[in-house]
């Protein structure tokens, strides 16, 4: 497809992409706006019993004409991360875009949290992005440059009752990508990050919570849930050259929530 | 698909200060996307050249003299641009930047140095942020670009009306977002860092942590990504375009702390 000339930076084709979370709904969508754009995509999901929902994405991206590889780890482990890497520069000869939507939410009184709550939170929401950075970034460095997009939320700038421990590792995740993205500077890679607003997704208290959704959704200035495709444009932008002057950055897509006194 | 999403055919953009550099650069690009342009400064033989370069684009260029600091000149600007294409889908407020005074320290700065700057730099946006808004309420659509600065956000020395003036233009990005966002009119901003106009005071960038100065045309496809429907539910978002400047900036760039024992 011939690119209009306005849009050329904006092109990813033939680019290599591993998306870890792609059984997520933000996942997939990142995956298949990715792949929209020219990208190849290796989906790589932390969840066993997720095979259906990788398949079905896996053919939507097959059908658009590009390769596609999926991963299936029984746990996030240092080992599956690293072998994530591995195959995607294996199977797609290189890894050019990263993507790190994994997320479990978490929402609980403070006093009701024990410690193992606390460790699986970290560990899901946080560490899990911590070592998928390191892995993807150690690649990047060697091979010349890269792009990594960390998807969190913007509970990384609010406080949110209930949710101490989940807010303060999205926070986290936010943090990570600042200094990642000074240290890498110089060595070809770009680390920046999304900032979801409250989307529909089964696993949110905004849907699962029906009283808390109800009440939720009319605070918001779009009164309405985003929906995981509209992160597309944003994500597409960061991945693309279109934002090569852009690091240690993050854009919010919540309809404008953030702007709230 | 998600490149489809970021044409602009059959959009009608106002860019002002599209007499020269970024603003011409940008009313040639968006008619390369598909849009009308209606391009906005006070000097018509920069105007008139500025026509001759989206010529060949096929599309129509509308010269409107304007001096964004004359509330009478912008909506007259904006009215002829209702005439001629019967809508107005966006504005980039691109005007701003020197001003009289600026370098100065406080206690040398002069009422009419101070009120130049606060006038180029915010007055003016809000005079086309309210020009067009009336407009996109008809239309119930429409997308605002606000530039603010690295200095809308840090102090700089001997930095005052013009770090204050975009300071404020974040500001009224926040409200603008809020107040409109059920109206289906969509304002953000584009937080832009050292870019070429400025070059000559910065010895190059190297205290960048990407290493260089912005090139002006970097700036191109964040624009035309915030005017297109690629980034619809974006709302009062900032987008910081700085090569990782703001993502630190409390160690000098480039100095790695030594590794703890």
């Amino acid at each position: 497809m011939a690119l209009n000339e306005a849009l050329k930076e904006f092109s990813i084709e033939g680019k290599a992409a591993l998306v870890i979370g792609a059984e997520l709904p933000l996942g997939a969508a990142a995956a298949q706006v990715l792949a929209e754009a020219g990208a190849n995509v290796v989906l790589a999901s932390q969840e066993p019993g997720t095979g259906d929902v990788l398949k079905d994405l896996n053919k939507k991206i097959a059908a658009l004409g590009r390769k596609t590889e999926v991963k299936i780890q029984s746990a996030v482990t240092r080992a599956d991360l690293s072998a994530c890497v591995d195959l995607t520069v294996k199977q797609l000869g290189a890894l050019d875009i990263a993507i790190n939507a994994m997320d479990v939410p978490f929402f609980a009184a403070a006093e009701g949290t024990d410690d193992t709550a606390f460790e699986r939170v970290i560990e899901n929401n946080f560490r899990t992005v911590w070592m998928a950075c390191q892995e993807a970034g150690r690649a990047m460095v060697q091979h010349g440059g890269g792009v990594i997009v960390n998807i969190t939320s913007i509970m990384a700038e609010r406080g949110v009752p209930n949710a101490a421990v989940y807010a303060a590792a999205q926070a986290a995740v936010l943090s990570l990508t600042r200094s990642l993205a000074l240290e890498w500077a110089r060595k070809g890679v770009r680390v920046n990050a999304i900032e979801m607003g409250w989307v529909e997704d089964e696993r949110s208290p905004a849907v699962k919570d029906e009283e808390f959704g109800q009440t939720l959704v009319k605070y918001l200035p779009e009164q309405r849930l985003l929906k995981p495709e509209e992160l597309g444009g944003a994500l597409l932008y960061l991945v693309s050259p279109a934002a090569a002057y852009v690091t240690g950055q993050s854009v919010a897509i919540d309809g404008g929530l953030l702007c709230r006194v | 698909m998600i490149l489809d999403s970021l044409k602009l055919d059959g959009k009608v953009a106002i860019i002002t200060g599209a007499g020269r550099g970024l603003g011409r650069a940008m009313a040639v690009r968006f008619a390369q996307a598909g849009a009308d342009v209606v391009a906005a400064a006070r000097t018509l033989s920069e105007l008139e050249q500025t026509a001759e370069q989206v010529k060949p684009t096929g599309r129509k260029c509308l010269i409107a003299q304007t001096d964004v600091t004359r509330s009478d000149q912008v909506n007259a600007m904006a009215g002829a641009a209702i005439k001629e294409f019967g809508h107005i889908d966006i504005l980039i407020n691109n005007a701003g930047g020197y001003h009289k005074g600026m370098g100065k320290p406080l206690h040398e700065l002069t009422d009419d140095e101070w009120r130049e700057g606060i006038d180029t730099n915010l007055t003016g946006q809000f005079y086309c942020c309210r020009a067009v808004v009336s407009q996109m309420l008809k239309q119930q659509s429409g997308k605002i670009i606000n530039i603010a600065s690295g200095w809308g956000l840090r102090g700089g020395k001997n930095v005052f009306a013009y770090a204050c003036a975009k300071g404020a233009v974040l500001q009224l990005t926040r409200s603008l977002a809020i107040t409109y966002a059920k109206k289906n009119i969509y304002i953000n901003c584009i937080v832009p860092g050292i870019f070429e106009g400025a070059a000559q005071f910065f010895q190059g960038g190297k205290f960048i942590p990407l290493g260089r100065i912005g090139r002006d045309a970097e700036l191109g496809p964040l624009a035309l990504f915030l005017a297109s429907d690629a980034s619809n539910h974006l709302n009062g978002a900032f987008i910081t375009i700085d090569g990782g400047g703001l993502a630190g900036g409390i160690t000098p760039t480039g100095v790695f702390p030594r590794q703890t024992d």
